[in-house]
């Protein structure tokens, strides 16, 4: 029998495993943040950038070009990216656990495509209809793919079938949107690609925002998480009551996706793979898990969009995709050698 | 000591039922079936396949949705928050597929949960539960082990593990041993036993007939949804078998004075 000393070495190991992730990935965040803020069209040096976004820089300073590049362009759009992917990631680690399925992510569920939908119908009428009405239709789908899961026979397999289902349906509705646009046509596509340039120092705190929204719950929900996790039903007979906890997850993931995408467009992959990938390192208990799903999905992004940018303001979501599906592939095949 | 508490606990009912339905969907599995099972005993649900174990047990959980009355302790069954079944009552489900990488001591620190405040982390206690629950079920050598990679058995003494942690008053077993070779089944349920003498209590769907005979106090046989005859196991008869299975059966007395029934 292991006793209680072993068990703690055991621990101190598995913490001190996953406090050196943490410090890697939080020092990768800072050079990319010094790179994203210095680098561009128009190079600052380092010290300059930091005594730019020193808050106690003088009013006369403030209104400089390079002030306003650094303060209301390259700030907001590097800590837009950082929300965006780590709140994608987080999304897709919540509903990968409570729904028990590894392909469980906010695009594959619907949830995406309903918010698009959503999105471009309002883009229709007025831009800042977008936001509202994108989480109207991420709530739309979420409840069409649990109305069509229920009838189904319920359960979590079927959550993610159902998904596919409307993510099919809502795709097909958004681009009978776009042909029916005819003169907004450019600007929905534009937007639905999914890019970070141009963005707001009000996206960037909304979508922060967002991710809070949906981080804290998840976080205190962690260890219900787990238990659903575990197995189907699992979480009831550890005396929990699932179907709350299901709703209250959904309905915020919903709400976070709707604002990563009315802001930014449809940006994949980071959900899927960033969960994944941190699996491999830490562990699949859900606390942990939230946290550096947050730190690598931002980090991911943020790359992802320097990358984007240098490239002549590529979508970020095809370099996302681009780079981080073969190396996923790569993480899966090799885990198998490992185990 | 013993005896003062069984003389308590006999006769006192744990779960009083009458006109109790359930089933699935419009699919009624349990029909109309009235009872008790007594606290302090291990209590065997036999009968075939099909014939409505699973279902009560899980009706027994507050799983399923049901008809009538059932009554655990003086509480009506629909009316007991799951938090509290969490507290209480340790269920073994019939089929585990652990989906998710778990290390088997995260799986057993979950039976902890229903304790937990929602940021509280496992302090000593929980600590010692776990690996003492871990010992009892045999997982103690298996803590750091992916619970993916285990066998079907070490799965569902990892499970076993797990409720153990719970620290229940009663067990809800679907087919405790339906993964275990003959030796942990053995051991599972001598465990079985010693915890029922402590004073908790035991209800299992058994699909192995001559282990619920030997280890067993009670038998509750359910054919086609209803009770066919219930009582102390030693009651058990050819006819009750042969009404239950549609068999004949054989009783086999060895020398010590054991029973086993098998088909003729």
């Amino acid at each position: 029998m292991l006793d209680a000393a072993e068990l703690s070495t055991h621990r101190k190991r598995l913490n001190r495993r996953r406090m050196h992730l943490a410090a890697f990935l939080c020092l990768l965040l800072l050079f990319t943040a010094f790179w994203r803020l210095g680098a561009g069209e128009w190079d600052i040096p380092l010290a300059r950038v930091l005594t730019l976004l020193s808050p106690l820089l003088e009013e006369s300073s403030r209104t400089s070009p390079e002030a306003l590049i650094i303060r209301s362009v390259r700030l907001p759009r590097f800590l837009a990216a950082v929300g965006t992917g780590g709140l994608l990631a987080v999304a897709g680690a919540v509903l990968q656990g409570l729904l028990t399925n590894p392909l469980a992510e906010p695009y594959t569920l619907g949830i995406a495509a309903g918010a698009a939908f959503g999105g471009a119908i309002g883009f229709l009428f007025n831009s800042y209809a977008v936001p509202p009405m994108a989480f109207a239709g991420a709530m739309a789908a979420l409840w069409l793919v649990s109305y069509i899961s229920s009838r189904s026979g319920g359960g979590a397999s079927s959550i993610v079938l159902a998904g596919i289902i409307a993510n099919a349906i809502l795709s097909a509705g958004v681009t009978f949107l776009k042909a029916i646009a005819d003169d907004r046509l450019s600007a929905i596509v534009l937007w639905l690609m999914g890019s970070l340039s141009g963005a707001s120092p009000l996206a960037a705190v909304s979508i922060w925002v967002a991710a809070l929204i949906l981080f804290v719950p998840a976080f205190l929900c962690a260890r219900q998480i787990d238990a659903v996790s575990l197995s189907e039903g699992q979480g009831t007979l550890l005396g929990i009551n699932e179907k709350k906890l299901r709703c209250l997850l959904l309905t915020v993931s919903s709400l976070a996706t709707a604002a990563a995408v009315s802001f930014f467009g449809i940006i994949g992959f980071v959900g899927l793979a960033v969960p994944h990938l941190m699996r491999n390192f830490i562990g699949p208990s859900t606390k942990p898990l939230l946290v550096f799903s947050f730190l690598a999905g931002g980090l991911l992004l943020a790359l992802a969009d320097g990358a984007a940018q240098r490239l002549g303001e590529l979508p970020v979501g095809v370099i996302t995709a681009l780079i981080g599906g073969p190396f996923f592939c790569w993480i899966l095949m090799s885990r198998r050698h490992s185990v | 000591m013993l005896d003062t508490y069984e003389q308590e606990t006999q006769c006192m009912s744990l779960y009083t039922f009458s006109g109790l339905c359930a089933g699935y969907g419009t699919k009624t599995i349990i029909d109309n079936i009235s009872g008790n099972i007594e606290s302090g005993r291990i209590t065997a649900l036999i009968g075939p396949n099909g014939g409505g174990k699973s279902t009560l047990l899980r009706a027994l959980g507050g799983l399923v949705d049901y008809s009538g009355s059932l009554e655990l302790g003086t509480r009506e069954v629909k009316n007991i928050s799951r938090r509290d079944f969490g507290r209480t009552v340790g269920f073994l489900p019939q089929t585990i597929n652990v989906k998710t990488a778990f290390s088997v001591y995260e799986i057993i620190s979950l039976g902890r949960l229903p304790f937990r405040g929602i940021l509280e982390p496992m302090n000593n206690y929980d600590d010692k539960i776990v690996l003492e629950s871990a010992d009892l079920a045999e997982v103690g050598d298996l803590l750091f082990r992916t619970a993916t990679e285990l066998s079907g058995g070490e799965r569902q003494r990892v499970l076993l593990a797990m409720i153990l942690a719970q620290q229940p008053k009663l067990f809800l077993l679907d087919e405790p041993t339906s993964a275990l070779d003959p030796n942990h089944a053995r051991c599972i349920f001598s465990l079985l036993r010693r915890l029922v003498s402590e004073g908790r209590s035991v209800v299992a769907a058994a699909h192995d007939l001559n282990s619920a005979i030997s280890f067993c106090d009670d038998f509750i046989a359910l054919k086609a949804g209803e009770v066919i005859a219930s009582g102390p196991v030693s009651m058990l008869d050819g006819k009750i078998l042969h009404e239950l299975y549609g068999t004949k059966f054989q009783c086999y007395r060895s020398k010590e004075g054991n029973t086993a029934w098998h088909p003729e």
